[in-house]
């Protein structure tokens, strides 16, 4: 667990607090999702397509006896498929559990909720809706995912992207 | 918080405790002087009482009090259980349970008012007999009123204690078992049929309710590890299949991978029957609703109950409990008619409902049926047309059984009236609904005047079923056998000749009937391009859904499996298309079809045709005399006939698997040994081709009595209806021909085929096996 940048030297607030973070790749861009949401990483995952379901919908995988199903990020983002297999993160949202399909997962970071922004309003407004703001690193910015938003039931209640 | 163990048990207790106080109450309005019945009662509401003072619900325990108070009475003999007694116990039944849900979901007694009903309860101590002089008299002056009537349930007591729910309702209650000998029931001297209580089915007289040998044998087991258990031998049966197709080419293995199928069946089984509960769950509520219902239509009812103990799956016991409420309610409320109605018309005035549940293969078929007026076909057709269902030429069109199909359609009623049980047209719908969600079927059958029948096929579990995997669009998907009825190949080069089109509507003949076509890859991919049919292999899964024919066109299939059902998650559900998802032998996921909507997603209608057909069908199964269906086969050039309904199946295999004992040609099937009758000299000609090649060879296996043989044929060519044929003259039936298709045609005689030397006989013949 690597500790990051940011303790000691700005002791302006007092009650900043740690937050442990997973990282994810997709093509170029890093992405992170807080660990408490995370159930389990299946690695290297080819997830079974779904014809006629939304285009979100990465596919379904077997997971622990259950079918899940996948949330596929490039999707999302308006990347082209990716060829091969895929990571998967099985995230917990208060619609039930769903896999979210990365290029990659990388490593389990500290970050401290002092270095958060809230999403800048540059954003478009489908970004906007998927980001949930992001934390400053010394030499890169890390994009967090909120679970809640990535939810295929919220998504499918979304207007299809 | 969580719910202390002392008052979850005193719920379940006390819930059992008013399940047995209401069928009692339901049959003490036949005997109600019934000392033991009476005793049933009082300790449910006396067991009440005590616990609750005990556990400090005051609200509960002044209610069961006033109760108990009325029991008392009732037990000293000091009040007659009349008509207005037995409605305040069972309001007092509704308050005790209410209370109890109360406690149940928000651990309070809640705030209620129950003075008034403590106040009628006192009422009824104080001058009962001035109200009601002659109890029974006035019941049988009383238009209204229910009489149970339940069969005999043989077995209850031995199949109890395998049941999942361990509340031992066996020793504490005898069944609300009163047999009735049919021709007993007269129609105008009894109303209310009351009998004693058979002997045999009281074999525990109602003494000590809860303590007896079931109650040591058994455990309450909580319904979510079951579910857990199910789930994990789900797990386990994939794992199976997985293990067996890996091992298979490994003969080191088979032993053991056969041991291992064999014990994740037996434990499948086993699972699956903690998991059975009796029908009578759901039985024992009707006659309080059938009573309740009776009176307030004023219709007069007996209520009979057969099949009890046929088990069921607890989720499904579950979702069937609403749509049988459902059908109940619409049996009396448009079923039966009023006893001036019925007497009028020259039937009994008491009306029947029968409640009967059976095991009918993999399904279990529950039937509720009256004898009530029958669902009038014109008034259906009307309706149909006034609520625009169908244009007037279509309605004309229709037949009888395709009519009655439309009273399932949503917003559908043919009460004259709104009643507040039933005619609002949420009804039968509703009934549908539910039962198809659980993989089952409703049927109805109708004839004006003299009932009602409606059916529901319920599978017996939820979790399995049996499916055939089909490829499409390089994927598999798994389709339900239930609604698969034939397959079809269709090679590539037959394809343009084979496939017709009108307008774009791609159709196939299926026996000279036009049958439309629904090409699954098209439906599932639109928009993009897909091989042609002349380019692929064409193979067509012939469904029937919710009446509706048609052909599913795949591209290839693969073996028959025992999938496990896992749900999807709502996203994927409201595609529509999927009933949810499974894991195959080969680790693969496949998507399970559901035919219903791929049906009305393709624009498959009900063909009135085929409707009529059915109708036909079911006016045969109703004892007309019915044409027996042949199976046509060709025999070294002569045609010949099998009646189908001995037919088992049709082999083809390589001559080289058939032996002989002697010069008796058999096929060993696992140790099974299978006679072949080869009257047409197929095997023989076989056998001298078979030195250069291995030819194959059609044996078509039949029952014949409790065995089986096999008849050696040519070809199968068709299926078709027989007649009879008669010697000119003496008119006599001419026996052993039928007439097929316009041709005298000989019915093979499969008494004849000479049995197998017997264990006894076999030691005096050598048995020569000669390849």
């Amino acid at each position: 667990m690597s500790q990051v940048q940011s303790e000691g030297k700005r002791p302006k607030k007092a009650k900043a607090t740690l937050v442990e973070m997973c990282s994810v790749r997709l093509g170029q861009g890093m992405f992170a999702v807080p660990i408490k949401h995370i159930l389990e990483i299946v690695g290297s995952a080819r997830p079974q397509p779904v014809p006629l379901a939304p285009s979100f919908v990465g596919g379904l995988v077997h997971y622990r006896g259950d079918v899940l199903t996948t949330v596929s990020m490039r999707q999302l983002l308006g990347m082209p498929p990716r060829e091969g297999p895929q990571d998967i993160l099985v995230l917990e949202s208060a619609g039930g559990c769903f896999g979210l399909l990365v290029d990659s997962v990388c490593e389990v970071l500290t970050v401290s909720s002092e270095d958060y922004e809230p999403n800048p309003s540059i954003l478009d407004e489908r970004r906007r809706a998927l980001f949930a703001g992001a934390y400053k690193l010394k030499d890169s910015l890390l994009i967090m995912l909120d679970p809640e938003r990535l939810d295929p039931m919220r998504l499918g209640e979304a207007p299809a992207a | 918080m969580a719910m202390d163990e002392l008052t979850r048990e005193f719920l379940i207790e006390s819930q059992e405790g008013l399940d047995r106080m209401e069928r009692c109450l339901t049959e003490l309005e036949e005997r109600p002087k019934d000392a033991d019945l009476i005793g049933e009662i009082f300790r449910a509401v006396h067991t009440i009482k005590g616990t609750t003072g005990f556990l400090g619900f005051t609200r509960l325990e002044k209610l069961a009090h006033s109760g108990e108070n009325l029991l008392g009475m009732l037990r000293e003999g000091k009040v007659v259980a009349d008509r207005p007694i037995i409605t305040g116990l069972l309001e007092l039944l509704d308050g005790l349970r209410s209370i109890l849900k109360s406690i149940e979901t928000v651990e309070s007694e809640g705030e209620g008012a129950d003075a008034g009903l403590i106040g009628r309860l006192e009422e009824l101590q104080k001058s009962p007999q001035a109200k009601a002089p002659e109890p029974s008299e006035t019941r049988k002056l009383a238009v209204a009123g229910a009489t149970v009537v339940a069969k005999p349930r043989r077995g209850a007591k031995a199949s109890a204690p395998a049941a999942a729910r361990p509340s031992p309702r066996i020793p504490a209650t005898p069944p609300p078992a009163t047999q009735t000998e049919e021709p007993a029931v007269a129609p105008a001297s009894a109303p209310t049929l009351v009998s004693a209580p058979e002997p045999e089915h009281t074999i525990v007289p109602s003494k000590s309710p809860g303590c007896g040998t079931a109650v040591e044998s058994t455990l309450r087991v909580d319904v979510t590890l079951l579910n857990r258990m199910m789930n994990l031998v789900g797990e386990l049966v994939l794992t199976r299949n997985q293990v067996l197709q890996a091992t298979a080419a490994d003969p080191n293995m088979t032993l053991l991978s056969r041991r291992l199928d064999m014990v994740t069946a037996d434990l499948r089984e086993s699972v699956m029957k903690a998991r059975m509960q009796p029908v009578s769950n759901i039985f024992s509520k009707m006659p309080r609703i059938v009573r309740d219902l009776s009176q307030s239509l004023g219709r007069r009812v007996r209520l009979q109950l057969v099949g009890q103990d046929t088990e069921l799956d607890k989720s499904l016991l579950e979702a069937i409990k609403d749509p049988l409420t459902h059908a109940v309610r619409n049996s009396l409320d448009h079923g039966i008619e009023p006893p001036e109605v019925r007497e009028a018309a020259g039937k009994d005035p008491e009306g029947t409902l029968q409640l009967r549940a059976s095991h009918e293969g993999s399904h279990v078929v529950i039937e509720v049926s009256d004898d009530g007026a029958g669902i009038a076909v014109e008034k259906v057709r009307q309706k149909a047309i006034e609520r625009g269902v169908i244009t007037p030429e279509r309605a004309a069109h229709l037949a009888e059984r395709e009519l009655l199909q439309l009273i399932f359609l949503p917003g559908f009623s043919t009460a004259a009236a709104v009643t507040n049980v039933s005619g609002r047209g949420v009804g039968m719908d509703v009934v549908r609904t539910n039962v198809e969600r659980i993989g089952g079927k409703v049927e109805i059958d109708s004839r004006p005047g003299k009932g009602t029948t409606l059916r529901l096929r319920i599978p017996l579990t939820l979790a399995i079923i049996p499916a055939l995997i089909v490829r499409t669009v390089q994927q598999s998907f798994a389709l339900p056998q239930g609604a698969l009825s034939e397959l079809v190949h269709i090679p590539p080069e037959q394809a343009a000749k084979a496939i017709e089109w009108i307008e774009g509507s791609p159709l196939y003949r299926l026996r000279g009937k036009l049958l439309p076509l629904v090409f699954l890859d098209r439906l599932l991919m639109p928009g993009i391009e897909h091989r042609a049919t002349t380019e692929r292999d064409n193979f067509i899964a012939v469904l029937n859904a919710d009446g509706r024919q048609f052909g599913l066109v795949v591209d290839g299939l693969a073996d028959p499996e025992e999938i496990v059902v896992k749900p999807l998650s709502a996203v994927l559900k409201s595609i529509g298309l999927y009933s949810g998802a499974t894991v195959l032998g080969n680790a693969d996921l496949a998507l399970i079809l559901d035919p219903g909507a791929i049906a009305l997603r393709a624009g498959v209608t009900m063909s009135a045709e085929n409707e009529a057909e059915h109708a036909e069908e079911g006016e045969t199964d109703a004892g007309l005399p019915v044409n027996p269906e042949y199976l046509l086969v060709e025999m070294a050039g002569r045609q010949a006939a099998v009646p189908l309904k001995d037919v088992l199946r049709i082999e083809q295999l390589p001559f080289s698997r058939i032996e002989y004992i002697g010069y008796r040609p058999v096929l060993n099937f696992e140790g099974q040994l299978l006679p072949i009758e080869d009257a047409g000299g197929i095997l023989t000609a076989a056998q001298g081709e078979s030195l250069s090649s291995d030819p194959n060879v059609v044996v078509v296996v039949c029952r014949e009595g409790s065995r089986q043989v096999g008849i050696a044929v040519s070809h199968v060519l068709d299926v078709a209806a027989g007649s009879d044929l008669f010697e000119a003259g003496s008119s006599q039936r001419a026996g052993g021909v039928t007439l097929l298709k316009q041709r005298v045609t000989g019915v093979v005689d499969l008494g004849g085929v000479e049995p197998l030397p017997m264990v006894e006989l076999a030691a005096e013949e050598a048995v020569e096996a000669v390849r």
